[in-house]
């Protein structure tokens, strides 16, 4: 993991960036009424794509598109594309479990599973790969490294992974996704229920991640989405408003809209 | 100032009036409940000795116990317990799971509530017609499949009712990581709401122990031991019923006796239950 960082360090800033995912044509609906409207956007590889906008403007109902979870519910629908390496995942034909292995995803409010803290993150890694014991235990270990959270469980990793603070939970739930080996990261407004010193942690966490993973996050907080992201999408009432790179969002952006939301003039 | 004054003396008098009422209405219920223990305590203890747990049910004036009949309830029970819970829970399972938006739950949702308040004669009339009557006699088989159609609906109702309180984003989690529904539901689901579904089956065990009507019409019951399942078989509740309505005294004490021990087990299995809901709730 090490190397790919400094490559990545070392990378110019020109190099022409491989698309990830790219979105086409996106249309989704809850039921009869349009939640997302003709959205085109393509999330560049080992970065972090910012999801902002006002509530209700579908930033979340994106990121829930990007690994089908929505269809844990009826009368939710999406049309057009999604091309994860240029295959569409919105096909009839794809598996929807193996999608979510290398699509992984962190949600709001910490989920850690009423199991260990060890289960918490072997039961992901069971699913899909027979492996040993001492491969298991080092494959905990790496995730809970991975997430920070390491040094502070070490010590009791067969304690419920209910009884870790709420900061801790989250880098439990984001050690139990990485466990997987996925490819892409989607978190859903993963400090929003968490302390300024979580919060932090989170941060950090994430930017290390990107070495390693697509991260695509969905943020309330301006403030955070600009110092976590590279690219920021600003959207507003089911619309794509802007995208664009982060720097250029929040300095110099192009839509009227997009400039009064990160103004403050509404949202 | 006197207004402020005269309207908080009114508003005591008041509360103090509703209070008396509603302490005067709670220790009503509570005083029939304590001497119905009461009675069974002190009519039912004074027959207590290990004869009740190794000797059969006597004949007229005969001294005796209650080993016939307190194995036959155990074993109706078990068998009960054991054919009518993985139904009550699988039936659960798919409507809190599976059948969340479907129509089919909110029927059959419907339909367990009626079951789960009918009259248990009518189960036990039910059976008779179903079991008792096509095999010519009356057995513990019969008597166990009336109390099995008892649990099914109490399971069914606790089951769905703690899946439903495990929340959405906990199998949004499972589901996320890459696992089958029927793994979020068995290692998660499952898993959140364990005590609870545990809870329902001890409340179905406790309400089916103490249940007559639906024994009467399909087990009947045994003057004498018998292991048999296809034939009838004694159970404290029909014991007790035939034996209280007795004239003789030897057969009054021995249903003291038993309505203590039915009260009891129920008693204990209620405060097991209230402790495995009190732990989910603290966590």
């Amino acid at each position: 993991m090490k190397p790919m960082l400094s490559a990545d360090l070392n990378a110019p800033e020109t190099t022409v960036e491989k698309a990830k995912i790219e979105v086409k044509n996106l249309n989704f609906y809850y039921g009869q009424s349009k939640a997302l409207k003709d959205i085109n956007l393509s999330l560049p590889e080992r970065s972090v794509t910012a999801f902002i906008g006002p509530s209700g403007c579908g930033k979340s109902t994106l990121l829930r598109v990007l690994n089908r979870i929505y269809e844990l519910y009826p009368k939710q629908s999406a049309e057009g594309q999604v091309l994860l390496d240029g295959k569409n995942i919105l096909d009839r034909s794809q598996d929807l479990n193996l999608l979510r292995t290398k699509i992984g995803m962190v949600f709001q409010k910490p989920t850690p599973f009423p199991m260990s803290i060890y289960e918490n993150i072997a039961f992901g890694v069971r699913l899909y790969e027979k492996i040993s014991k001492a491969e298991m235990d080092s494959r905990v270990e790496q995730a809970l490294k991975r997430a920070a959270l390491w040094n502070e469980v070490k010590d009791k990793l067969n304690a419920s992974g209910l009884s870790l603070s709420g900061g801790q939970q989250q880098r439990l739930c984001i050690a139990r996704t990485v466990a997987v080996k996925p490819e892409v990261i989607l978190l859903d407004e993963p400090a929003s229920a968490l302390d300024p010193l979580s919060t932090a942690k989170i941060e950090e966490l994430i930017d290390e991640l990107q070495a390693d993973y697509t991260i695509v996050i969905v943020t309330h907080n301006m403030q955070q989405a600009a110092r976590v992201s590279r690219q920021t999408a600003f959207m507003y009432l089911g619309e794509l408003v802007e995208f664009d790179r982060t720097e250029k969002i929040f300095t110099s952006p192009r839509e009227k809209r997009t400039q009064d939301y990160i103004t403050g003039r509404f949202g | 100032m006197s207004t402020a004054q005269s309207l908080h003396q009114s508003r005591k008098r008041k509360n103090a009036v509703m209070m008396t009422l509603c302490v005067t209405a709670a220790g009503i219920g509570l005083a029939w409940l304590a001497l119905i223990l009461g009675a069974l305590l002190y009519k039912g203890l004074s027959g207590v000795s290990p004869a009740v747990f190794t000797e059969m049910t006597p004949p007229p004036g005969d001294a005796g116990g209650l080993l016939n009949a307190i194995y036959g309830s155990i074993i109706m029970t078990i068998i009960g317990i054991v054919v009518g819970t993985p139904i009550g829970v699988l039936a659960g399972t798919y409507m809190a799971e599976y059948g969340r938006f479907s129509r089919l739950t909110t029927i059959v949702r419907f339909i367990n509530d009626i079951l789960l308040s009918a009259p248990s004669i009518i189960i036990g009339l039910f059976v008779y017609e179903l079991l008792v009557r096509p095999m010519g006699h009356f057995s513990a088989i019969a008597g166990a499949v009336a109390l099995s159609i008892l649990v099914i609906p109490v399971v069914v109702r606790t089951t769905e009712d703690m899946l439903n309180l495990v929340p959405n984003a906990l199998r949004e989690a499972g589901t996320a990581i890459g696992a089958p529904r029927w793994v979020v539901i068995r290692s998660v689901a499952y898993r959140a709401a364990l005590s609870g579904i545990v809870t329902g089956i001890l409340l179905a065990i406790a309400r089916i122990s103490g249940e007559t009507a639906p024994l009467l019409f399909t087990a009947l019951n045994n003057q004498f031991w018998s292991s048999n399942l296809n034939a009838p078989m004694a159970s404290l509740p029909v014991t007790i019923f035939q034996f209280a309505l007795s004239p003789y005294e030897e057969w009054q004490q021995l249903a003291w006796t038993g309505a203590l021990i039915i009260t009891l087990t129920v008693l204990g299995l209620s405060i097991i239950a209230r402790s495995l809901t009190g732990r989910r709730e603290d966590r």
